[in-house]
């Protein structure tokens, strides 16, 4: 006796679940220029390394001797695969099944997929394409719910313990908009993907006509930090998935791999001894000077359009994974806006939870001000990006590349450590600037010259000597100057120094979305 | 002919106009020089073409978004 006529019907049945949502659906899909979820699957991942797990599940069908008829699948594909040889787990919508929406959701599948990442402490890869909650589902129940979030005690430790990759590749509305943002790093697909908590027509009631594009574009999400990254196609998306995990442990049990460097880690580029202007209105490039000191082409920059003054990413140091945080005096000439300082609150727990040490290159004017900013709850917002930077344990290395100011600045690095810290001869700092502070300070002196504008020049002559960074070093107050060009070569230094000193396991303050 | 709006990317004052009505302007050029937390922000032209009108005037205040100076492309 065999079981050869089981596994027979064990295929036929697998066969129709891997049908999807039928012919005619996956068609219309074709015809749009959109993935299916299995095409999805095979593109993000290794060759033939997807195992799905569940793949007999739906709602079946029986004709009259009992036989399977027809196996509707349910909504949800997962399982275990390899993107770069690095086991992961990939969950997938499958929008051809009735919209991807929750009648038909097999019960337990998404909280088990949750599940098995977490406990294989594999990175967790969400394709997401759903419209949510579906009025047509009460019917089929023949009752309401109380709404519960089935699973979510997994997804939320999940932040704490596993890389998570959330991609936008359709409608994400709901709670698919919430496994969005679950996440490390959320990508939406351009004028492909929209994200809202609820559609267009909801949105009518409260008399608001918008576009799915206005509500819950790409752009718009991005901008509200409500994603990482836009991209423009889905193969685009994939690629940003594997990039962003390339820097990661497979979980907090793990330490980032050390990839062969392919940079010189005492390469000096000379033009950083003038990528400060000496005039201090001036604003320059900060991602050319991040292009310059990590080893060549491997910053990632994240969350661009969110909080701009700020910039974050990752990025490596002669091979070794780092966290880059750096002002962009374009942006409010660096200041930390509301905005700013939720992002940097996310990053640094980031940073914190994946044991990646932090490099900061730092020109913060202080937090933004005026009623606005006081509007917008900067401050309060602002003791919660420095709670982050003083409970991080991980590494920390800054570079005062210009201004440091006030609360903001102060918030560079937890002082209370070892500071590891470099300035550039640009460094220039203290609790207010000096730029209109003299005219007031020094009215009378001024008003009483035989030429007040020369009497101004004199002392802000005066003032801009005290202000030289050297009088601080001088005092121990700064520990270090060094001509710009020795960044990277310190930098690569720092990262050698430090990568003992990574520990790995769950830290204490695990991020929060 | 197509007319492009430079957008201000910030919420800042208008500290220095460099360009007038019906002059040629170059890609990357700069138009607007704006003032933020003490740092001049230069709102650079996106593209070559003519300034057709300058929206603001020095010491205004403008928003985020808020256009600056229409352009209209060269052919």
């Amino acid at each position: 006796m065999s079981w050869e006529k089981e596994v027979e019907e064990l295929n036929r049945l697998k066969a129709m679940t891997a049908a999807m949502g039928g012919e005619a659906a996956l068609e219309r899909r074709r015809s749009s220029g959109r993935l299916n979820v299995r095409e999805r699957i095979e593109k993000l991942v290794d060759a033939d390394s997807f195992r799905e797990v569940g793949a007999l599940t739906g709602r079946p069908e029986f004709d009259e001797g009992g036989r399977v008829s027809n196996l509707a699948p349910g909504n949800l594909i997962f399982g275990r695969a390899k993107i770069d040889s690095r086991p992961v787990c990939v969950a997938g919508d499958d929008y051809s099944v009735v919209g991807s929406a929750g009648g038909a959701t097999v019960p337990g599948k998404f909280a088990m997929c949750e599940k098995m990442a977490n406990e294989l402490r594999i990175p967790l890869v969400r394709l997401l394409e759903s419209t949510g909650g579906n009025s047509r589902s009460l019917e089929q129940l023949g009752r309401t719910y109380i709404p519960q979030m089935e699973g979510w005690e997994t997804v939320i430790e999940n932040m704490g313990t596993i890389p998570v990759v959330a991609l936008g590749l359709g409608p994400v509305a709901g709670i698919g908009a919430a496994k969005m943002v679950f996440s490390h790093y959320a990508v939406m697909v351009r004028e492909r993907s929209h994200m809202f908590m609820a559609g267009p027509p909801l949105v009518a009631r409260l008399g608001e006509v918008v576009t799915k594009e206005e509500l819950g574009g790409a752009e718009l999400q991005a901008r509200a930090g409500g994603v990482d990254e836009v991209v423009d196609t889905e193969e685009e998306a994939f690629a940003c998935a594997k990039r962003f995990l390339s820097y990661l442990p497979s979980s907090v049990y793990e330490l980032a791999e050390r990839t062969v460097p392919q940079d010189d880690p005492h390469r000096k580029d000379e033009w950083l001894i003038k990528a400060v202007p000496q005039e201090r209105r001036r604003v320059y490039d900060m991602r050319r000077i991040i292009k310059s000191v990590f080893d060549s082409g491997s910053f990632m920059e994240m969350t661009q359009r969110y909080g701009a003054s700020v910039i974050t990413g990752l990025a490596r140091l002669d091979g070794w994974p780092v966290a880059v945080m750096a002002s962009d005096p374009y942006r409010y000439g660096g200041a930390w806006t509301a905005e700013s300082n939720a992002k940097v609150e996310r990053f640094v727990d980031f940073a914190n939870t994946f044991h990646l040490p932090v490099v900061n290159l730092v020109d913060v004017p202080g937090f933004l001000i005026g009623r606005d900013a006081e509007m917008a709850g900067t401050i309060r917002s602002g003791a919660r990006a420095l709670s982050s930077v003083f409970q991080a344990k991980v590494p920390w290395c800054t570079v005062l590349v210009r201004k440091v100011f006030g609360v903001a600045g102060a918030s560079h690095a937890n002082h209370a450590r070892y500071h590891y810290r470099f300035s550039w001869p640009s460094g220039d700092w203290g609790s207010i600037p000096v730029e209109g502070g003299v005219a007031s300070a020094y009215r009378d002196e001024i008003a009483q010259a035989e030429d007040p504008d020369a009497m101004l020049s004199l002392i802000e002559a005066r003032l801009n000597q005290v202000r030289s960074p050297f009088r601080a070093a001088m005092a121990f107050d700064c520990e270090d100057i060094i001509d710009p060009r020795e960044t990277r070569p310190l930098l690569c230094e720092f990262a050698n120094n430090v990568a003992k000193l990574r520990e790995p396991g769950p830290v204490a303050t695990a991020l929060r979305p | 002919m197509s007319l492009k709006l430079i957008h201000s990317p910030i919420k800042a004052l208008v500290w220095k106009v460099e360009v007038e009505a019906g002059q040629p302007i170059e890609e990357y050029d700069p138009l607007i020089i704006l003032e933020s937390m003490k740092t001049e922000i230069p709102v650079d032209s996106s593209l070559s073409g003519i300034v057709r009108e300058v929206l603001v005037k020095e010491g205004d205040s403008v928003e985020e978004n808020q256009p600056l100076v229409s352009i209209e492309a060269a052919l």
